[in-house]
């Protein structure tokens, strides 16, 4: 066996010996398009994994303000959005862990445009819900979670899906443990109009592949793919504009999926 | 997004606007109870300037206003906005408010000092406006530019006096509003002052053809030709009214015909010539405006092509208004060939013009591609529902509360309200409601026998037997040629008496010029209120769509006693098998209305009802 590749060997390093530039700089050359490739999947592969937390939710429910006292701590005045907005988040623990926050517009005829524009890359969503609001806007917060859920996408991709009861600092604010309960309630409901609505024009039914829960239960939160979370905060905080955001709860769910 | 000026009902703004321009922006105002607001967008650095003020007062220096603070505020940032991502900009201090007061304050402080003369000169012209006004009417020429621009004045200073009058309320506006009239006169005056020496250099150089447009425009302003017989000495008849001001009323025109005189008269005396050259000045402009456009155009047919192409292609280049038109044009020709109404075609691209123009285009991103892309997106945006109708839903809700649900269908004739009514009830059987029908059509013969064939059909396929021996479907009649207002409000408390989950109102079909028909049926939907009213329409129809809803709706509202009238919660697109990719008429529909298309009615068969679903119209839309 090593007596037959011997000549082959021989031939080979004489080769190399030889000073002939050619067959090196050949070699060199594909050994850098080789390096190259692989960076560039490298960095591809990195990109598409996903490393964005979505802040979803209705209007006024409080993502922006959210969104600005997670990056910069500080309170600010905030309107309506109406484009989204993104940037990189440290983890406060010690994990040097980043993640893409982005804040979505919640207006109803921009979200799910956004929304579809976004899902691909949600690692993790925040679902932010206003609690005083919430008892007047149940069907309004039922449907868009509703649509979330049902995205083939988020099915797929299952992110961890955090819902925030933003607003705490408020008298009258519903207790997270009741919006789990009505949200449960109201997307049970859903789950069967959906499934008799008419079908969509392109033959697609809207409710048939994408069946929240289990069927023959009530749905409860605990039947998702993903792993849902409740979490009572408050961007503004107990202590006004000029104290701190009460989201401990919030910063610690976001360390963890980091 | 940032203070450019603060005022309340912003939310209110950003609310029903959306996006602030959600494809209908059309105008770039928007008024929200007492208040107006004006918008400006920079989308270079996608920046919104919004200013608001009291409804009753006519500013007319808010553009102006918001053009200067765009600037400033645009200058100043330019860095941070450039350089700084989203957390630049949170962090960063965008304290434009002293700015703000500035541009404000200096604007108060110049007018304050000039307040006294330039009021005195703008009386003094009115007055002689008036003076002039009436000679030349005496003269026989009613030269109407010269009217209409006199009430522009008058009104101006009406506005300037209502804002002292109440003003008591809101100091800061009042002064604001007339600093800002004052300026403007002055402002109009200097730029008067400098286009009367242009006309005027135009006319000693007996130019005819500066001249000639303006007999032709108060030719066809003039209302008695009797005056215009005199010759082409119509322009200088004018001018001759000018100086008979100064002097003697009688003046005849034809003595002072010389053009020279003239002129001599106004460079003496440009304070009272003001008011006449109101009129060259407007002529001046037209002519700019005529000479303007070929101007572009005619570079862009020298060096355009394929320079333009290349820069198009390679590098990040800002949009402008002339590379974007050719394809507007092309997009707008698109969509009206889908069936897209004409009007509404145009108004779209117009939007998706205003909300391009300045973008910064990526490398390698052609403008037919970056239009497209915003088209479609306006588009779907459109098709968004704009409240969320879930029809079982709210019957649910209504029967919990232990009162039926009422559907009131309207439409034009022949659109197929009683076939997609039977459709639906058909649905809302299989979901195990129990439908009432309502047969409120009166007028047309065989409408009760029609409604009464689908409800036999439907009691077989859906027997009482299989639905705990409950009749799911029974038809409300009282023959014809009734009150429809009154069959559907006995319809209504019989389906409450016996259980019924859901009043479905057929109307009889109606022609939207049809005033008494109209009348008719706001009156059966203000005194019946029903939870939920559909235009049924065709999607065969094209231009015709925006005026049917139109007209439904306001006679909706202008009918209704209530506060806040009931108008179109949704439509129902009929017919939808027959028009193969021409899609446009959903658009047109829900662009005027804003409201969402509930049902699609494709077919023959009790199954042909579907629901809309946005992409795929979208994409049929754009579709070559």
């Amino acid at each position: 066996m090593a007596g037959r590749l011997e000549p082959h060997l021989e031939a080979l390093r004489r080769e190399l010996r030889a000073p002939d530039p050619a067959v090196l700089s050949v070699l060199l050359a594909l050994l850098a398009v080789a390096i190259t490739l692989l960076i560039w999947r490298f960095v591809q592969g990195r990109r598409s994994s996903r490393q964005a937390v979505l802040l979803l939710g209705l209007c006024d429910a409080g993502k922006t303000l959210l969104f600005a006292r997670l990056l910069t701590g500080k309170y600010r005045d905030t309107q309506t959005s109406i484009t989204d907005s993104s940037a990189v988040y440290r983890v406060s623990n010690d994990k040097s862990a980043n993640v893409t926050l982005i804040d979505l517009p919640g207006h109803e005829s921009l979200r799910l445009q956004f929304l579809e524009r976004f899902k691909a890359a949600a690692r993790a969503i925040v679902f932010v819900v206003d609690s005083v609001a919430f008892q007047r806007e149940v069907k309004d917060v039922a449907e868009f979670l509703y649509q979330v859920l049902v995205d083939s996408t988020v099915l797929k991709n299952a992110p961890a899906l955090l819902i925030a009861c933003n607003k705490q600092d408020v008298t009258m604010a519903k207790s997270a443990k009741l919006i789990q309960h009505q949200l449960e309630k109201e997307l049970n409901t859903l789950r069967v109009t959906r499934s008799a609505a008419p079908t969509s024009l392109d033959g697609s039914a809207t409710g048939g592949p994408a069946q929240l829960g289990k069927k023959g239960k009530d749905f409860d939160f605990s039947q998702l793919p993903m792993k849902v979370e409740f979490v009572e905060c408050s961007a503004r905080g107990s202590k006004g504009e000029e104290g701190d955001a009460d989201f401990e709860g919030l910063e610690k769910w976001l360390a963890k999926i980091a | 997004m940032r203070p450019a000026a603060q005022g309340g009902g912003l939310d209110h703004f950003w609310g029903s606007r959306g996006d602030g321009d959600d494809g209908r922006g059309g105008n770039n105002s928007f008024t929200h109870e007492a208040l107006t607001l004006k918008y400006k967008l920079d989308n270079q650095f996608e920046l919104v300037f919004v200013v608001g003020f009291q409804k009753i007062l006519t500013l007319t220096y808010v553009d102006k206003l918001i053009d200067d603070v765009h600037k400033e505020f645009r200058d100043k940032y330019r860095n941070e906005f450039q350089q700084k991502g989203t957390l630049g900009l949170l962090n960063g201090t965008f304290d434009f408010k002293d700015d703000f007061m500035r541009l404000l304050r200096d604007a108060e402080e110049s007018s304050k000092v000039r307040a006294p003369t330039v009021m005195k000169t703008f009386e003094q012209s009115l007055k002689s406006q008036k003076t002039v006004k009436c000679m030349i009417e005496t003269r026989g020429e009613k030269p109407k530019e010269k009217v209409k621009n006199k009430k522009n004045k008058g009104s101006k200073k009406e506005g300037t006096e209502a804002v002292v009058a109440p003003g008591k309320a809101s100091a800061g506006d009042k002064q604001l509003s007339t600093a800002g009239d004052r300026e403007e006169l002055t402002k109009d005056e200097i730029l008067q002052k400098n286009r009367e020496e242009f006309f005027k250099r135009h006319m000693k150089a007996g130019e005819k053809s500066s001249k000639s447009p303006k007999p032709e425009a108060q030719k066809e302003k003039g209302k008695k030709p009797r005056v215009w017989d005199l010759g082409n000495s119509n322009a200088k008849v004018l001018d001759y009214s000018n100086s008979a001001t100064n002097g003697s009323a009688e003046a005849c025109p034809v003595e002072e015909f010389d053009p020279d005189t003239a002129l001599g008269d106004r460079n003496r005396e440009p304070g009272r010539l003001y008011d006449l050259e109101y009129e060259s000045d407007d002529e001046a402009e037209e002519e700019k405006v005529i000479q303007n456009p070929s101007k572009p155009s005619a570079k862009k047919g020298g060096l355009g092509g394929m320079f333009g192409m290349l820069k198009g292609l390679v590098g990040s280049k800002s949009l402008t208004r002339e590379d974007m038109d050719p394809v507007l044009e092309k997009m707008k020709d698109h969509l009206i060939a889908k069936n897209v109404a004409a009007e509404i075609a145009v108004q779209l691209c117009e939007s998706v013009a205003k909300k391009l123009e300045g973008k910064v285009m990526g490398t390698f991103t052609t403008v037919t591609s970056t239009v497209k892309q915003a088209l479609q997106e306006a588009l779907v945006q459109i098709l968004q529902p704009q409240r969320r109708v879930d029809v079982l839903r709210d019957v649910m809700d209504a029967q919990r509360h232990h009162r039926p649900y009422v559907v009131t269908f309207c439409g034009v004739n022949g659109v197929g309200k009683s076939t997609n009514l039977a459709k639906i009830s058909f649905w809302l059987i299989e979901n195990g409601f129990s439908v009432l029908i309502a047969a409120c059509d009166t007028f047309r013969a065989g409408a009760v026998e029609q409604l009464r064939t689908h409800t036999r059909r439907l009691n077989t396929l859906h027997p009482p037997e299989s639905h705990g021996g409950r009749t799911m479907v029974q038809l409300y009649e009282k023959g014809y040629g009734k009150d429809a207002a009154g069959i559907a409000m006995e319809a209504i408390s019989y389906a409450r008496n016996q259980g019924f989950d859901v009043v479905l109102v057929d109307t009889a079909g109606r022609m939207q010029d049809n005033a008494p028909l109209m009348t008719a049926l706001a009156k059966l939907i203000a005194v019946n209120a029903p939870d939920l009213v559909l235009f049924v329409g065709e999607a065969l129809v094209g231009n015709e769509a925006v005026d049917q809803l139109v007209k439904f709706n306001k006679a909706l509202a202008d009918h209704s006693m209530a506060q806040t009238p009931r108008l179109i919660d949704g439509i129902v697109l009929t017919k939808f098998d027959t028009i193969d990719d021409k899609v446009g008429a959903a658009i047109s529909m829900t662009y005027i209305t804003s409201k969402p298309i509930v049902f699609v009615g494709t077919g023959q068969t009790y199954c042909d009802l579907r629901s809309l679903n946005a992409k795929a119209v979208v994409a049929a839309l754009m579709k070559a």
